[in-house]
């Protein structure tokens, strides 16, 4: 079984008659100890649907799944005090902007032993030892001194740190990482990102990354879905997607890559963006930017369907030589 | 924060000479003689005018008049009264603790009833508590005082009877004072009875002055709520699991209160400056009023002494609120 099973899973905002769907009938399961890359350009759903799973969206978001279940356990159906028994505990999750993630009014130590407080308890003195330990696990140089330091303080990477110490505080089975190094510079990307996979293979944690970095992902992850205006398009095990991508827009976003990019003069782009509310294709989503898209993509909402080994929501997954498959018109 | 203290005492004096300066010549621009209004009907005549001119420094130049002033004030001395010849500073003194009494309880009364208000709506935003509890305060903030506590006098006091109209302790009592605070001194006094009355001579000044403040912390409160509660560490604080009110009670509100605490201090500072008009309707003998009637028949300096004394007051409260932020906000601590 499965650590995280999701099935439907489905996030709406705005009035119940004409809602937005910022994430579209969305199913994935998580592993136990496994990597999961989540991929796609802002407004694709990534963050909605792991605010989803860690049950922070609020009204009026509306959440719906057939199924949402950690470790056996549905979700969806427990009371809030025992989802919250979970979440923090066993689901941790962390966030975009670490200087942000942090409250400026109270001490790093303060911040770290209350998440410990609520879910494990202990004397005032275990508390702050673990706290220690933590500081020192997430490798902050001088850790006794930064427990009574106050977020403003710090500097990013190091705020970042804390931010991942405290989620893993209770040693949680899954850690939810939210762009962890979008607000960071390139030197500390990396180290926040080894510090992250260190973690997750020493206590054999499943770790959802998610990010817009496909070079990141591609190191990192055991599997990788790409997801696009709220639905998943494509998921398959790193190295097949990065080899072979079988959906178009995979394709295209690889082909945006700038290491891709080498001889021609301006960087490949996808044309078009997103689509939101209001100009939502009524076939397949992707349609008015795919330069494969024909008039059956246009009108008709293609079915994830498995093929060379992936999961595509496409009519004409492509070949291994990147062509579409089937495509008559 | 030594340093940061000394700089805000050196920020008092150039205040304090304003306000000597502004008070002194303004008083002299209303039209209205005091030697005059001392006299009465039966008016004076030319010889005697001269004498009392010569005798109140009013035959010399402003400037001139001035200067004494300043030379007084600086000694501590801030005049004697036209009207009943006391020290301005006794009668100050005398007085002040009505006035503080008013003030803890109508700022106690805005903070009570105002910072609940506001959280409550910040969490129900859009909803109908929201609205209701905004209109409130809306109504409440607009609602000219004199007319308010008319209406208070006359359905709690008239028509159901519940509390005095006016004063501050029933005629059936006579209490010594010893800290001038109605409610301590009847407790002291132990006469039975006293200090329930004192309370409900309270009530009604207290709530006339405190709607207005109540209307301001509940909207800042709302207001600075909602951004805080918006947050990225609102959203971690739930991720780690805590319980709705420790989110709110704890992270949320901690951060909110910061801008919540200066509107809070420069309430206290205008409603130390005498609650003018609730103290003259309630007939709370109080520096309010006590600077009303010293107006109405140019006693200056009495004016000048209550002006000069409560600018103190609104600069020393506005210290303290400064010095506070530093509790509740690390970032302002850290900084000096």
């Amino acid at each position: 079984m499965a650590l995280l099973e999701i099935q439907n899973l489905t996030v709406e905002f705005g009035s119940e008659d004409k809602p937005f769907r910022a994430v579209d009938t969305v199913s994935y399961h998580v592993d136990r100890g496994e990597v999961l890359g989540i991929v796609g350009e802002s407004g694709s759903g990534k963050s909605v649907s792991s605010l989803a799973i860690m049950g922070l969206i609020d009204y009026p978001g509306r959440v719906t799944a057939d199924r949402l279940s950690f470790d056996g356990q549905d979700l969806l159906k427990m009371s809030a005090r025992r989802r919250r028994q979970i979440t923090g505990k066993d689901i941790a999750m962390i966030f975009q902007d670490p200087m942000s993630s942090l409250n400026p009014c109270f001490t790093v130590e303060a911040q770290i032993m209350e998440a410990l407080k609520v879910h494990e308890g202990g004397s005032k003195r275990q508390l702050r030892d673990r706290t220690m330990e933590l500081l020192n696990q997430v490798g902050i140089p001088d850790a006794k001194s930064r427990m009574t330091a106050y977020p403003h303080q710090l500097s990013g990477g190091m705020s970042q740190r804390i931010v991942i110490a405290m989620a893993i505080a209770c040693n949680p089975r899954l850690l939810v990482a939210d762009e962890p190094t979008t607000a960071l510079d390139v030197t500390i990307q990396a180290q926040i990102i080894d510090l992250l996979l260190k973690l997750q293979e020493d206590s054999d944690m499943a770790l959802i990354l998610i990010t817009h970095d496909l070079a990141l992902v591609s190191e990192a992850a055991d599997r990788i879905q790409v997801m696009y205006a709220g639905q998943l398009f494509e998921s398959a095990p790193s190295e097949g997607l990065f080899d072979k991508p079988r959906h178009p827009y995979t394709q295209a976003l690889l082909e945006a890559l700038p290491e891709r990019s080498e001889g021609h003069h301006r960087l490949r782009t996808i044309p078009g963006v997103v689509p939101g509310q209001y100009d939502r294709p009524q076939g397949c989503l992707l349609a008015p930017r795919c330069r494969y898209a024909n008039d059956r993509c246009v009108s008709e909402q293609p079915a994830i369907t498995a093929f060379g080994g992936h999961d595509v929501r496409c009519f004409y997954p492509l070949d291994d030589q990147g062509q579409p498959t089937g495509r008559t018109a | 924060m030594l340093g940061f203290l000394l700089r805000r005492l050196g920020d008092i004096i150039p205040t304090f000479f304003g306000v000597t300066l502004l008070v002194f010549f303004l008083i002299r621009l209303i039209p209205g003689d005091p030697i005059l209004m001392m006299a009465g009907e039966r008016g004076v005549d030319a010889v005697r005018y001269a004498e009392l001119q010569a005798q109140y420094g009013f035959d010399q130049p402003v400037i001139v008049q001035y200067y004494h002033y300043l030379v007084g004030v600086f000694q501590g001395d801030l005049g004697r009264s036209f009207v009943t010849k006391k020290p301005v500073f006794e009668e100050f003194m005398t007085l002040f603790p009505a006035t503080v009494e008013l003030s803890i309880m109508g700022i106690l009364f805005a903070v009570i009833i105002g910072l609940p208000l506001g959280v409550i709506a910040a969490i129900k935003r859009g909803t109908i508590v929201d609205h209701t509890t905004m209109t409130i305060s809306l109504t409440g903030y607009s609602m000219p005082i004199f007319w308010w506590a008319l209406l208070l006098i006359m359905f709690f006091s008239t028509t159901l009877g519940w509390t005095p109209v006016s004063g501050r302790l029933s005629i059936f009592y006579y209490i010594e004072p010893v800290t001038g605070f109605m409610l301590i001194d009847t407790l002291i006094s132990g006469e039975k009875g006293a200090f329930v009355s004192a309370l409900r001579h309270l009530i009604l000044p207290t709530i006339a002055l405190g709607t207005i403040p109540m209307a301001v912390i509940a909207r800042m409160t709302r207001s600075s709520m909602l951004e805080v509660l918006g947050e990225d560490y609102i959203r971690v604080a739930r991720a780690k699991g805590l319980a709705p009110m420790r989110v709110i009670m704890v992270h949320a509100l901690r951060n909110a209160l910061i801008p919540v605490i200066t509107v809070i201090g420069l309430q206290v500072g205008v409603l130390l400056a005498g609650a003018i008009l609730t103290e003259t309707i309630f007939s709370w003998p109080g520096i309010g009023k006590w600077i009303v009637e010293a107006l109405g028949r140019r006693d200056y300096p009495t004016i000048q002494g209550g002006i000069l004394m409560i600018a103190f007051l609104m600069m020393s409260v506005n210290l303290l609120v400064d010095l506070l932020y530093g509790v509740i906000n690390p970032r302002i601590r850290h900084r000096r």
